[in-house]
């Protein structure tokens, strides 16, 4: 049995330097939990990634004040879980819909993609000024 | 991320140090922008020090290798470490980026 019980919390500007910073905090995230596999922290970091850029780059403030970007990581026994804040935000009339096109002609549109390949499971939910993501994965201990 | 730009006679190497994200994407597609037009037109894209990139960083390469194709050249990518494989290989891209195991061994064929 593992004594996983990690848990951080991150907020900023959601602006593209935010991303940088939120990266670092990935990187705290894992120094602290000794039994995740590589691969498991690979695919849970790009995929948490993906969906805060998906935010900066996205997200539309409901006022003159900004739209903020929110992370809550956490870890237990056998499953990593990221909670992506997208704060004073518009609600997105259809979150989950991935870009189409030809996918060798297009120079964007591939991050929604990656989140649902690299996750167990992914939503996305209204929650007040807030839309809220939630990306949990599947992670048994490294033996 | 540090993009540094090397002439190696018959083709341009651009080195890409860090993450390869939202940050840096508009950086590569200037330096390769300016590679191409100071008539550059074989570009390799070393990937031996990205320890990161995702679909910004793709779409950034992508949009390079367009830069370098219709200026009669070609863009090819060198050295690329697990994470990349694994956002190359989920997306399929690496069809259309196929990574080569050394910078020398990715135009040594044309």
């Amino acid at each position: 049995m593992t004594d996983r019980d990690s848990q951080r919390r991150f907020e900023a500007e959601a602006v593209p330097a935010a991303i940088n910073d939120l990266h670092d905090e990935l990187d705290r995230f894992w120094s602290d939990l000794d039994d995740v596999p590589f691969e498991d922290q690979m695919a849970f970091t790009t995929a948490v990634i993906e969906a805060a850029s998906n935010v900066v780059e996205h997200g539309v403030p409901l006022d003159r004040g900004g739209v903020r970007l929110g992370v809550e990581l956490s870890a237990s026994a056998t499953r990593l879980q990221a909670r992506v804040l997208e704060i004073n935000a518009a609600a997105h009339p259809d979150p989950l819909t991935p870009a189409t096109g030809d996918p060798e002609e297009l120079e964007s549109g591939r991050g929604l993609f990656l989140i649902n390949a690299l996750v167990t499971t992914v939503t996305v939910e209204r929650q007040g000024n807030t839309n809220v993501w939630v990306l949990s994965k599947e992670s048994a201990p490294r033996r | 991320m540090q993009f540094t730009i090397e002439d190696r006679g018959t083709y341009t190497e651009v080195v890409a140090n860090g993450r390869l994200n939202m940050v840096s994407a508009p950086t590569l597609r200037s330096t390769v922008d300016e590679a191409v037009g100071a008539g550059s037109r074989h570009i390799v894209v070393n990937l031996a020090s990205t320890d990161f990139m995702d679909s910004s960083g793709l779409g950034a390469l992508i949009g390079c290798l367009k830069v370098a194709r219709q200026a009669g050249g070609d863009l090819r990518i060198a050295c690329a470490q697990k994470q990349v494989q694994m956002v190359l290989e989920l997306t399929n891209m690496n069809r259309v980026l196929a990574p080569y195991a050394t910078v020398e061994e990715a135009f040594a064929r044309d």
